[in-house]
Order: C-alpha cells, then structure tokens, then sequence
C-alpha cells in the first residue's frame, strides 16, 4: 500500500485491463468462502442474493424453478418488447400493416414477435403455477403473509399486461377477444359500464382503445409489475429466504456462533438471520445458487427460442368491426371466465373470479395453521390442498371447455 | 449439473444459427442473383453488364398512393424480372408481365409500352394478394386469414374442395378492372357486365341492396360484398344459399357455372365506393335510383307492369312465365283480388293475411294505385281444362305434385296449405266445407276464392279429382256430432273470462299463450295449430265449427277431442266467446268488448 504505483506509460497501458477489470468487479474469482460472500456481497446484481442460502433453497424439486423462470421470461419480454416498440405504431389504420412488416419484412421481426408472444403466453402460465407450487407448499404462512398478497397482486397484473398486448397486433382474434374480454367487465355491478369505458375510451373497441392499451401495455403495468417484483423479491429475504421445513433436530449440524463478525450483515437480525443458535444447514451462493439461477435462465431461454423457431405467433385478416368471428373466445386464460360467462354472466365474469381473487388474497390470514410449511402436500395441510386444488382444476376444465369445446354459437362441440 | 448447463446452452447456440440462416438468407435473394446472372449473359450493352455485376439483392418495393388506401407492393421484389421484355420466355417468378393489345399496351418502334405501368399501379391493385410479404403463401395470399388472395390464381386450403377448380383463371380479375373501369358496357370486363345484367334479369336486386344500383331491403346489403367476401364464399351462398344460413328464404336458382362465375365476379367488384368514382357521385347516383323511373306518358297498367318489373315482385311472386317461388302466383290476381284488397294488402301486406312474411314496402301511394291498376287488369281466367290440369296450374304451387301440402312456396305461407294425403281430415269433413273453400277462398289465408276463376262443374271436378288421387276417398264421410249451431253460452265478460282460465290451462301448449298458434309446441306440429287471432279467419268460422273442432278434435291434425278430456259444451262455450272476443272485427259486433 505505501508503495508508489510504477506510474510509466508502458506500465500503465500493461496493466489497464486487469486494472479496468478489478475497477469493475472487487473480487477475483473466489477461492476461499470469505472471498465467496464478497463476491455476493459488492457487486450491485449479485447483492439482490443473500451470501449463504439454505440447502432447500436449492432443491429442484421444491421449488421446480417457477418464480425465476417467470422473472427469466418477464426478461426476454422486456427485451423483446422493446425492440419490437422500434416498428409498432398503436394506430388502427397502421398497426396492421406494421405486423406484416414485422413478419415479411424486418430482419429477425418475426422471431422477436414470436418470442414475445410465446414468452407472454409462459409467463401467465408460469405465475400461475408458482402461485400453485408457493400454496402446495405452504409457503405463504407467517411470516409470508405479505408475500404471498404481492404475489396475488403480481398474477393480477400479469394478466392484465398479457390482456392489454393481446389487442395491439390488431388483427380479428385481437379485436374480438378484447371485445369479449372488457365486455365481461362490463357486467361488474354499478362502476361496470364506467370501468369499461375508461378502459376502452369509448363505448367500443377503436383507436382510443388501442392507444389506452398500448400505453398500459408498455409503459404503466410494466412499471406496476416491476415495482411489486422488487418488493416480492426484497421480502424473500426480510422473511428469512424460501420457505422451509422446521429442522428435525437442533444439534446435530455445527452451529454458527454469534462472535463471528460479519460486517454490516451484523445488524440484519431479523427473527431469521442466520447468525445466531440455529443449525446451519447453508450452502455460499456463489457459486451454487448462481450456477442454478444460469441453468434456469439458459433453459428458459433456449425453450423460448425452440418454441418460436418452430410455431409462428398467429395473425389473422385485419380487423373488420362487421364480421365477429363466431365464435368470438377471449384469450385463453380468460376462457375458464368466458365459459362461467356463458351460464350467468354477472356471476361467472364478476361474482366468482372477484370472490376466488379475495379468496387468494385472504388465504394466508385465514389459514392459520402453521404446520405443513415447506413440504409438498403436506399431510397436515390436506383440507387446504384439496380445496385449492379443487378450484384450481375446475378452473383448468373451464378453459378447457371453452378452448376446444366450444364451437359457433358456444355450442357444445367435439375437437376430434 | 453442468452437462445440463452445456446442453442447453448448445440449443441457444444452434436455434440462434437456425434463426441467423432463416433471417439472412432468402428465397428473393436467390431470385434476384439468378436474374443478375441471366441478364448480364443477356446484355449485349457493356455497361449495363457492369451495373448488374455490381447490383447486391434488396427489397424492391413500388409504393402506389393513387388508389385507395396507399398501398405497398414488394411483389417484385421476386418478380424483378416483370419488366424486363427479355425474359418473356422465363419461368416464374423470373418471367416478364405478358403485355397485352386488350390492356391498352402499345408497340412503338419494336417495343412494347404498358399502359398500366407497374410504377404507377402497383401489383395488388389489379391482381390483389398482400404487396407487403415477401414469400409465397403470404404475398400470394395463400394465407387462410388473408382477406384478398390473388383473383384466379390462388385458392385458399380452407376453401371448399368442390368450388375450387371454378374459382381460377383470370376472368376474377375482371373485378379489379371493375374498380376502375365502371362503364357497364367496358369491353375488357365482359363478366363484370353479364353478371351486372344477370343482377337485373335473376331479380337479385328486388331483395339485395347494392348502392346505385339497387334498394333491396330482403337480403343482405351488397354494397360492399367484394370487399367483406372471397369468391369461394360468393359462390357457395349463390348455388348453395342456406349453406350458411339455415334460415335463409333465398331461392337457389339452379344457374349455370358460367352464369354463377359472372355473378360472383360482378359481386366481387362491388366495394363500396370504388377508385373511379367520389362520394359525391354514389349520392347522385343513390338519390336517381331511388325514383323508378317510368316513362312520361305512362300511366295506370302500363306504369304498374312497368313497377312490377322495377320493384322485382315477381323475385317472390309468380306471373306469367316469371316465377321466385317464394309467393303466390298473380296471374289472376285481378280475378280473384279487388282493389280494396290489393291497396290494404300493399300498405300492409298482414292486414289481410295476418301471418304473411311479405315486407311492408313504402312506396307512394301513387305506385300502389298503379300497380293495383295493373294486377287488377289481369283477368284473364285460365282456360277450360280437365281437373288434374287445372289442378296443376291452380293448386300444385301451394298444395303440391302430391297434393301432400308442400308445393314449392309452401315452406313460405302460414298458414300451411292443407295436406290432402291426410284421409282422416278429409274424410271428415263435409263436402260443402270444401267447396266453400275452392270457390269463396278461406279468409285471413293465401287460398283465394277460385269460384271466380272457375266454374261450379270445374270445382266439383278438382275436388273430386283431389278426394280421389291424393286422399283415396270416394267421398267424405263425416260424422254427426251433436253440437249446436249457435254458441248457446250468451256472451259475458263472466263466460269470456273463464273461456281465458280454460284456455289458459288447456291450449296454450299449442295455440300460445297469445292465442297466435306459436305456442312452444307448435314447431313440431303439422300443420301448425291456428292462429286464433287471425281474424278474418275467425269471423269466418262458424259456431259449429268450432264447437265441433274443440269438443270432438280435428282429424289429420294434433288437435284432440277435447270432450275426452273433461271440457262441457258450456266450456267450449266460454272458450268460443274468449276467442271471438279477442279478435277485433268480433269486437265490433259483440258490445261487452267494446268497452
């Protein structure tokens, strides 16, 4: 340290990448566990990770990887959403065309579309089964509750994010599942009309509509889902990271002492922190969790890029406010409501998607029960499994049902 | 782990070099190398040689604002050659655009120049398909989802099999012409205009609308058919015209291809307003075709053959060799029909026959009179024939060939001809009754009174001649129920409304709950049950008819004998002062439902 730097030119223009290199990343390649948590530690990406995680944590098993895939396709639709901004125009006389640039004419426009589309589809179904595993788990109760809420929010606006792209291609299947889709939130009771006309900007679907949407579509609910992912994400580790079972025996790992000094992580000491008399049954992030987090990623990408290299996002003639395709089906996640729909409409577009929404929102406040936490289907959780599972499926036939079941005038049709 | 890792990470790499390959190298692009190559080794001129060595491929595009909405066609992006009069021997999509005397090219000093020049038109604008794509089944409009594949070359996977081979060669382009070229006797459109005239002669335009050139209100508005419907599905509505609509009253006229291939590309031209002509001209041309017009000097029959015509009534009606097969025949109309009739018939065709389907037409008064004038001069009986010929120019229309109630309009009158095979009806039932039928016509229906056309003779003959071939009876023999001629339950509004309570709980399923025949079952039922508040039906039925229908049922029909059910004369009393009371003309007579 007290030695001067060698300050010569030839010095100095030798040792600038290795300078620019450590400038950037503190650490050297760990090799001991101190420099591990260091890695994690000073860099800005990397410290969104705690230093140690536990074991469980890691299970593939426990958590099949369905929070990161979503963040990983939320990525690749960022991405894609932005370059594909470089040639949309949210016009009704233009949006059209600019699709069939999109897929005749600009270089690479069609794959980004397709992953986009493709990607907006996975993500849907991605939170949902999240939702699905986080529940099955029993990993919204205490201290959860609040994560668990965020999450729900997350769904909510997932789906209106997938809702809102769904119109701007513009083209029949657009025009006529948004139709369908904000008629049903037309049939909510008193504000219904209202919130329909403040989504379309008018009393039918037409160029206020479009620009409404495309406005939500990229630049508000992005914002909203990018603001309620860092919290859902920050309060994974203020509740103590992922969600476990209790340690079967107190003693039997080695324990960490509360002499060892870690720095500013020292006063992180919430009711979970590690340091303290708990067994310690972690594992460093770098490079475990990483290595994990790149195989999620790198999985997700490749799946994506199959998927769109082999099946084409669809586009169907340009719209023709005369002629509703019969019949006219909301995007396929809004089916199982669609469906409902058809039997009662208040009931199956308002009353039980409201009713199932508060359900899930109140679940962790209603479900006191704190055994069961951070194992699949646990025995003790059974009553709560089998309702949500219940609701679940049901749901699933629903869309089902409404997806290949339904033909011209929503009459019952076979698909074979 | 990591082999995981590198699997996956080798399937990013490969799709992205699939993708690389896809996006980078084109089919267009082997086109155009292929032409640079041909025309350099075609050039005589060294300095064109040099500039096709140094052409790279790109996209050509031609941008066309001239015609509607600005169109973008990089159709000769493959096509590159179309222009070039050395590759007229080429194979597509290297060949040149044939030139052609009929399209107006000319020949100047050994070369050949285009009168529609693709700079300025484009590709799409004549032959359609989508200027934007730049492969064959999106260019081409192959595409099932594309609204405009090219006309007559491309048909669509979703098309229907059978159509297909009608549905090419370049006649469809004549619609494009059309858009232009609107004069009705243009030489290069010739089956633009024989559809345009088969419009006319087929009565197309007394149901259809097609803007300035027909006000139809029936069927659906045509105006913009070329634009909202491919030709696959022209054709189908015109030879099969309840294949997408069960309930469509479109007649199927059983044309000819070549007759069906002039209609579907003169509809395919119709696009609303089209490149030759404003806004401003379709008004002008609206506000004159709204008015018929009738030659100065015409006046009473004369003008109202001459609105027969215009209006296309025979599109349903029947005269003289002119049949829609859809409604009654009025070649006797001035027969069988006064002017009263006809005048209250045209302002309000249900004022007369309460369940017709004929539209109301609001043309002036003047016109009715006119064509009351003309049909009532029509008067001219059918000549003296034997009963199975005067069975079939009278009755076969309605009642059938087999005299089994479903002649070729019957599916269109309500009430339903009668069905004569039903020997269980025409056995019991006077002779008179029939009679009176033929001769006086039945009120309130489209059987009209044919004793003013026929003589007694003929009609004892037809009935005699229908009791013998269709209902296989020598004569009707029916029997005497013991039913009162006179409703001997004094009218009330204490009889009327327990004839409602009965009515209500015993009849509805059938007759409705409005007593108009619609009742839940009447769809299953033939013939339908009556509409009881047909009232020029009612007014003409006897007491005793009634009561013999309600007490003792009608045979041939589902109408059961009502005394098996518990009903009393005194109820079927009540029930018979709760009908007429609800039917207007009833009204006036009886003085309790006056008030």
């Amino acid at each position: 340290m007290s030695t001067a730097p060698d300050t010569t030119i030839w010095t100095t223009l030798k040792e600038l990448p290795s300078n620019v290199w450590s400038s950037i990343f503190r650490n050297p390649l760990p090799n001991t566990d101190l420099e591990r948590s260091s890695t994690s530690f000073t860099n800005f990406f990397l410290h969104i990770h705690p230093v140690k995680v536990h074991r469980n944590t890691l299970r593939p098993i426990y958590t099949l990887g369905l929070g990161l895939i979503s963040l990983f396709l939320f990525l690749i639709l960022v991405v894609t959403g932005v370059l594909l901004m470089f040639y949309y125009v949210p016009s009704t006389t233009q949006a059209y065309d600019r699709m069939l640039d999109l897929r005749g004419t600009v270089a690479f426009g069609i794959f980004l579309r397709n992953m986009h589309r493709w990607s907006a589809h996975g993500m849907v179904a991605m939170v949902f089964l999240h939702m699905c595993r986080v529940f099955l788990t029993g990993a919204y109760k205490k201290p959860r509750e609040f994560n668990w809420v965020i999450g729900v929010l997350l769904l909510l606006v997932t789906l209106f994010l997938s809702f809102t792209g769904y119109l701007l291609p513009w083209d029949q299947l657009a025009y006529w599942a948004i139709t369908v889709g904000t008629s049903i939130a037309a049939y909510a009771p008193l504000i219904g009309k209202q919130m329909q006309f403040v989504l379309l900007g008018d009393t039918t679907v037409g160029q206020e509509a479009l620009l409404r949407f495309y406005v939500l579509h990229v630049a508000v609910l992005p914002a909203v889902l990018v603001l309620l992912a860092a919290i859902h994400f920050w309060r994974i580790r203020k509740d103590g990271g992922l969600s476990r079972p209790q340690p079967a025996e107190a003693a039997a790992k080695p324990m960490v002492y509360k002499k060892v000094v870690y720095g500013l992580q020292g006063f992180v000491r919430g009711p979970f922190t590690k340091v303290g008399n708990v067994p310690d049954d972690s594992v460093y992030s770098w490079p475990n969790l990483l290595l994990s987090e790149l195989f999620v990623f790198v999985l997700t990408v490749s799946v994506i890029l199959v998927v769109s290299l082999l099946f084409n996002a669809p586009l169907e003639q340009p719209v023709n406010v005369m002629h509703p395709p019969n019949p006219a089906k909301a995007p396929w996640y809004f089916l199982g409501l669609q469906e409902m729909v058809s039997y009662s409409a208040f009931w199956g577009g308002i009353g039980i998607p409201g009713l199932m929404v508060a359900l899930l929102l109140g679940v962790p406040y209603l479900d006191r029960n704190p055994k069961g936490v951070g194992r699949w289907f646990a025995k003790e959780r059974l009553l709560a499994n089998t309702l949500f599972l219940t609701l679940v499926t049901l749901n699933v036939i629903f869309i089902i049902i409404g997806t290949f079941f339904r033909g011209p005038n929503w009459t019952f049709v076979s698909p074979f | 782990m990591r082999l995981a890792l590198a699997i996956a990470s080798f399937v990013v790499l490969i799709v992205h070099g699939l993708v690389f390959h896809d996006q980078f190298f084109h089919r267009w692009e082997r086109h155009q190398t292929a032409y640079f190559e041909q025309a350099r080794s075609l050039s005589k001129n060294p300095r064109e040689r040099a500039e096709l060595e140094a052409r790279a491929p790109h996209i050509e595009q031609i941008i066309v604002t001239s015609f509607g909405d600005t169109r973008v066609d990089r159709c000769v992006t493959c096509h590159i050659a179309a222009d070039d009069p050395r590759f007229a021997g080429m194979a597509e999509p290297l060949k040149t655009h044939p030139y052609s005397a009929a399209l107006g090219d000319v020949q100047r000093n050994g070369h050949w120049e285009r009168r529609h020049k693709f700079s300025d038109f484009g590709c799409t604008v004549c032959h359609e398909g989508q200027g934007r794509g730049l492969d064959n089944f999106h260019s081409h409009g192959e595409d099932e989802f594309w609204p405009e594949p090219m006309l007559g070359y491309v048909t669509q996977a979703n098309w229907r099999k059978d159509f297909e081979p009608h549905l090419k060669g370049a006649a469809y382009m004549e619609a494009a012409c059309a858009q232009c070229h609107t004069q009705q006797d243009f030489a290069g459109t010739p089956h633009v205009n024989r559809g345009r005239k088969l419009f006319y002669a087929m009565n197309c335009y007394g149901c259809h609308k097609i803007d300035g050139i027909s006000e139809g209100t029936l069927g659906p508005d045509l105006t913009e058919a070329g634009k909202k419907f491919k030709i696959d599905y022209l054709w189908e509505s015109i030879v099969e015209p309840r294949a997408n609509l069960d309930t469509s009253f479109m007649p199927n006229f059983h044309l000819g291809n070549d007759d069906v291939e002039a209609l579907v590309i003169f509809l395919k031209s119709r696009r609303g307003v089209n490149f030759a002509e404003t806004t401003l001209d379709r008004y002008k041309a609206h506000i004159e075709n709204v008015a018929v017009v009738i030659p100065p000097g015409t006046a009473g029959e004369k003008a109202g053959e001459q609105l027969l015509a215009d209006r296309a009534c025979t599109a349903c009606h029947k005269l003289r060799d002119r049949d829609g097969g859809i409604a009654p025949d009025l070649s006797y109309e001035g027969l069988i029909r006064d002017d009263a009739w006809l005048m209250e018939h045209f302002k309000n065709p249900r004022s007369r026959i309460p369940d017709s389907i004929m539209p109301t037409f609001r043309f002036p008064d003047e016109d009715f009179e006119r064509l009351s004038a003309f049909l009532g001069s029509l008067k001219t009986p059918p000549a003296p024939a034997a009963a199975d010929v005067t069975y079939q120019q009278l009755c076969e229309r309605c009642h059938g060939e087999k005299g089994d109630g479903a002649g070729k309009v019957a599916w269109y009158i309500d009430p339903s001809p009668r069905d004569f095979t039903k020997q269980g009806f025409m056995s019991s039932k006077p002779r008179d009754r029939f009679v009176t039928s033929i001769k006086e016509g039945v009120p309130g229906t489209s059987m009209p009174p044919w004793g003013r056309t026929l003589k007694d003779d003929q009609v004892d003959g037809v009935l005699n001649y229908v009791l013998k071939t269709f209902a296989k009876i020598d004569a009707p023999s029916p029997k005497q129920h013991n039913v009162p001629d006179h409703n001997p339950v004094a009218t009330s509004d204490a009889s009327v409304s327990r004839g409602e309570k009965i009515f209500l709980e015993r009849c509805t399923g059938c007759h409705g709950r409005k007593a108009d025949g619609k009742g839940p079952n009447s769809l299953d039922i033939f013939p339908h049950p009556r509409n009881l508040r047909n009232h020029w039906f009612v007014a003409k039925v006897e007491d005793r008819r009634l009561f013999d229908s309600i007490l003792y049922g009608v045979q041939g029909t589902a109408m059961p004998s009502w005394i098996d059910y518990g009903l009393s004369k005194e109820d079927a009393g009540d029930i018979i002062n709760f009908i007429r009371g609800i039917n207007p003309s009833a009204r006036s007579e009886q003085p309790h439902a006056s008030n």
